[in-house]
């Protein structure tokens, strides 16, 4: 395989690639009919998934930052387009490119309106977040950041359900919010090393290498992006949009938001407010503030999940809950936590990827999401309520299934330094278990009520091939998540040795610590 | 380009080459139009003699600009640096898409009356001058050239009460603040024994500043505050901009804004360098005042043309901040601002003139709800204005924002970065909502814009701006760096100079 690729260049293009080709994409839907547009976006997605599988045998696990690119932009400060991949990314970028076409096969009879404008916005926000995850220039970053805002801005507010004006401009306002700020920390950061080093850069790894030169501003700086990527997150208190921004959103602009466009905030903690400034995130108070927040975020989460009566925003907490575990595992400071993170991170963006595909699929037989509508089908559509049991499961933790394996590394790697939090954060994987398993129980099993349900029509061929890929990553990263795992940890190690504040912090973390279980 | 000897006629001819063609050339319009001024076809011609003239003044500032005139000496009366090139090409910009707007606009709201292009091309000589004038006495004649045309033009609906009374509110606030200025000279004049801006720059950086000169600036920092519109001295200009015809609004909204701020710019750093621990805590704290109270009020506007005129408001104080750090940086930064503002302003108001009638003053974010399933182009193009207003990525106004906040952040400052910042998310919420009626509410039973449409040279004029909102948004190396070198000439006067 590897000599396949190698044959073709593929390390020297294949970056580039996954952003220009959903933008050629995009080009390409202005031009077409508007009833070839989902044929074409789903041809350009699939394209992009074929292409970005490649990385899975082509990366190296032992080359850390690697597919490093770089082309001058503005020159005079110092910016260039400079992108790379390591083990943090790839996953990510992965995760992106797999859930492209699904989301377009997704969508096929849900957009009925303007759908050259909705697919052109998804391919956009393909392009976007991908890029984000690629960038090695905060300049780039921050771009891309911005972008993916607008495509989704649209897709929530044209494409929304009734609420949808609010949610849109809401989820607009607290990401702008946040962004700008960063703005201001990065050039601020990177005008600090300009003072120290002399040299005017934006670029990852000279700014990594120098953040020290922020001084005492580091505390500032460093809120300003932890608050940028907190909202994203969301962390508690900075979620309250997201349950708006997901209900109203149409399934796919769910599925996005959920199962990628928050990583961007974890990705960003990971990337760059802990890596620049160690010192700060991993103080006393700023890692108790955070593990805190995750904590509450986890249970919080949970219980609020618990009561939702509207399947999809009981979903939108759970995924408040999930990320409280992500948040946890970053500053478990430990090789497994962070392993744990990143699974949970990849884990929960597909089995919650799944889960919003199955609600828009019932949404769209009944136009109704509230559990007390359902119950009983079971019955009547075997095959959707075994798929959508099993993606419960795999999204409560249970050993087999992907969910788990994240879940248990992070309250494995976090015990040793937070062994209160995480005895408390464990019990949320049992309010997981409470609040889906009931939802479960409400919608499939129970007596068959409503007879609207009994005319139920099963699983199309269409939306089998949207959710068979995801079971089968679930079941298989469950069973056998070695390779996973083995391609991430050098990257994790990596986060640990950066995460490590230069005066004490963690004791005895083992730092290349092989996990097998 | 030889220097240019500024005590002779030939010099002078030459330094102000473009001002005298183009004033020459409103004289011809003038002689034209007092024979034929009756049809729509002669107001039209009018109108694209004009438009000629601008070019051939623009021609004119080319060769100046591309020739690198520079003065022999001391530059007498206006300047000949990149920076008045630079601020040239953009008011002749202005000027030349305002012309163009106006040819259908006129005709459709039964103005007939071709003077309203002299008038125009009279207020860009004006501009012209304010912005080039390296002395207070040119300063103050290029002002009062340019605003007494502005007067007029505000007031070109005559039939319109709204339109007269934007034209007495602005002719008496600006008399009001004209008088300022005028007594602020009079006292630096008395303080230095000088009108030249950097004989006054040379004379106050030697040792003390005396006590009227400082009262002299702050009373020229007043009068500027009512012409840039900061706040507190902003009141006249909703009102002023709501009633003028729309392609006049766009006019004053871009270019006056750009003589005032060049003119700012120049005498702060020629004339006044050695205050600036005056004037820097006065221009920071008008800008943190003007960037709040501009977005807070224009959150509060229901119709598209108020909610322009409160958001240039807005601009006037990230301009503002960008006077502030009084460098090289701060200085193109306000070059490249001006740029990305006009350019977006004159798209967004030439749009404007599209949706409406009789002004648009009652055209609300309501009536244009669903005008992107009548009228996707346009649509687009106001939605793409709002992004660059707003300071999106992809559009030149985020590369105007940038340069803003890093030119004050290299001086290690951090509270006007984080008014800016904050500022410009308040101010997602009044230009999101103009997307989201276009986008994502269903069309009104009856339309504002209904049978309206751009003329195909507003087309063309909007298109050609939009694109280079986008361009230059994506690709903004050239510009930024022209914007920088531009600043670069500057005279910064820090030390006496040796003549006299």
């Amino acid at each position: 395989m590897n000599d396949f690729l190698n044959s073709v260049g593929y390390g020297q293009w294949i970056l580039h690639a996954l952003v220009i080709i959903p933008l050629a994409g995009v080009l390409l839907l202005l031009a077409v009919p508007e009833r070839a547009a989902k044929h074409v976006a789903l041809a350009v997605t699939l394209l992009e998934a074929i292409l970005s599988l490649g990385l899975w045998w082509h990366f190296d696990p032992a080359a850390g930052m690697q597919y490093q690119t770089a082309a001058e932009w503005l020159p005079r400060w110092g910016i260039s387009y400079r992108t790379g991949l390591d083990g943090i990314s790839l996953f990510m970028v992965l995760l992106t490119t797999v859930l492209g076409p699904l989301s377009v096969l997704g969508s096929y009879n849900y957009i009925t309106q303007r759908e050259r404008g909705y697919y052109a916005l998804l391919l956009a926000l393909l392009a976007g977040l991908i890029g984000c995850f690629i960038a090695l220039d905060l300049f780039v970053f921050y771009i891309f950041f911005e972008l993916m805002l607008i495509p989704m801005y649209f897709i929530i507010g044209i494409w929304g359900g009734k609420n949808r004006l609010y949610a849109a401009i809401k989820f607009f306002i607290y990401t702008f919010f946040g962004s700008l700020l960063m703005l201001v920390a990065i050039l601020v950061l990177v005008w600090k090393v300009f003072a120290a080093t002399g040299t005017l850069s934006f670029s990852y790894e000279h700014l990594l290498a120098n953040a020290g030169a922020a001084g005492a501003l580091a505390p500032w700086l460093f809120a300003a992006f932890a608050l940028a990527f907190a909202i994203k997150v969301p962390i508690f208190p900075f979620h309250t949009w997201l349950p708006d921004a997901h209900v109203e959103a149409p399934t796919a602009g769910s599925v996005i938001l959920a199962s990628v466009m928050l990583k961007i905030g974890t990705y960003g903690f990971l990337r760059f407010a802990v890596p620049f400034f160690p010192d700060v995130a991993m103080s006393p108070f700023v890692s108790a503030l955070f593990v805190v927040l995750a904590v509450i975020g986890i249970i919080y989460g949970a219980l609020v999940a618990m009561v939702q009566p509207d399947f999809k925003k009981l979903v939108a907490y759970s995924s408040v809950s999930h990320l409280g575990f992500v948040m946890l595992g970053l500053w478990g400071g430990t090789v497994q936590s962070t392993q744990g993170a990143l699974m949970v991170m990849i884990s929960h963006g597909i089995s919650t990827g799944a889960l919003f595909f199955l609600i828009g699929m019932l949404y769209e037989r009944r136009h109704t999401r509230e559990l007390a509508d359902f119950g009983g089908i079971a019955r009547v559509v075997p095959v959707f309520s075994l798929i959508l049991t099993v993606v419960a499961l795999a999204s409560i933790g249970l050993p087999g299934l992907n969910g788990f394996i994240g879940e248990f590394l992070v309250l494995l790697g976090s015990f040793e330094a937070h062994p209160w939090a995480t005895g408390i954060a464990t019990t949320g994987v049992i309010f997981a278990a409470a609040y889906l398993l009931w939802a479960i129980q409400r919608i499939i099993f129970n007596r068959l009520g409503n007879d609207e349900n009994a005319g139920l029509k099963d699983l199309s061929v269409r939306e089998l091939a949207v959710l068979l890929p995801l079971v089968a990553v679930i079941i298989w990263m469950g069973l056998a998540p070695g390779p996973v795992l083995r391609r991430m940890e050098p990257a994790a190690a990596e986060y640990v040795e950066l995460a490590r504040p230069s005066s004490g912090g963690f004791a005895a973390s083992p730092s290349t610590g092989e996990v097998q279980p | 380009m030889n220097p240019i000897d500024m005590s002779s006629p030939t010099g002078i001819a030459w330094a102000l080459l473009p001002e005298i063609v183009l004033s020459a050339w409103t004289l011809i319009v003038l002689l034209v139009i007092a024979w034929r001024h009756r049809t729509a076809a002669d107001s039209r011609l009018a109108g694209w003699l004009s438009f000629s003239g601008i070019l051939v003044a623009g021609a004119a500032l080319a060769l100046l600009w591309t020739g690198g005139a520079r003065p022999a000496g001391l530059a007498m009366m206006i300047a000949l640096d990149d920076y008045r090139y630079a601020s040239g090409a953009l008011i002749l910009l202005s000027a030349a898409g305002t012309v163009l707007v106006s040819l259908r606009y006129m005709e459709r709201e039964n103005l007939i009356a071709p003077e309203y292009y002299p008038l125009t091309l009279m207020a860009t000589v004006g501009m012209m001058f304010l912005a080039g004038s390296e002395d207070f006495m040119v300063l103050f004649l290029g002002l009062e050239v340019m605003s007494i045309a502005v007067y007029v033009l505000a007031g070109f609906d005559r039939r319109n009460i709204f339109s007269s009374e934007a034209a007495l509110k602005y002719f008496l606030i600006g008399a009001f603040a004209s008088g300022f200025l005028l007594y602020g000279i009079a006292l630096v004049y008395g303080a230095t024994g000088n009108t030249n801006f950097q004989l006054v720059g040379a004379q106050l950086s030697g040792g003390q500043v005396p006590m009227l000169a400082t009262l002299g600036l702050g009373l020229l920092l007043i009068g500027f505050g009512f012409k840039v519109a900061a706040v507190p001295f902003h009141m006249w200009a909703p009102d002023v901009y709501d009633g003028a015809p729309t392609p006049v609004t766009g006019f004053m909204a871009t270019g006056v804004k750009i003589a005032g701020f060049i003119a700012l710019v120049r005498m702060l750093f020629e004339a006044f360098p050695a205050t600036e621990q005056y004037w820097q805590p006065v221009i920071g704290v008008l800008a943190v005042v003007t960037m709040i109270v501009g977005n807070l009020t224009a959150l509060a506007q229901r119709t598209l043309k108020r909610m322009l005129a409160y958001s240039s408001v807005a601009h006037a104080g990230y301009l503002l901040a960008a006077v502030w750090p009084g460098t090289r940086l701060g200085a193109g930064a306000v070059m490249l601002y001006l740029l990305a503002y006009s350019l977006t302003t004159l798209a967004a108001f030439a749009l404007l003139a599209s949706l409406g009638r009789g002004g648009e003053r009652d055209v609300r974010f309501d009536d244009v709800a669903g005008l992107a399933s009548d009228r996707p182009w346009t649509a687009l193009g106001l939605a793409v204005c709002m992004l660059s207003l707003l300071g999106f990525p992809g559009t030149i106004g985020f590369i105007g924002k940038w340069y803003i906040l890093q030119a004050i952040i290299v001086e290690s400052h951090y509270i006007l970065p984080v008014v800016l910042v904050v500022t410009s998310v308040i101010s997602a919420g009044y230009y999101l909502p103009l997307i989201m009626s276009m986008y994502m509410r269903p069309r009104s039973p009856a339309p504002s814009y209904a049978g309206l449409s751009l003329s195909h040279a507003g087309a063309a004029v909007v298109a050609v701006l939009l694109v280079a909102v986008v361009v230059l948004g994506v690709l903004p190396a050239e510009t930024i760096d022209a914007t920088l070198r531009s600043a670069g000439t500057l005279v910064r006067t820090v030390a006496p100079l040796a003549e006299r």
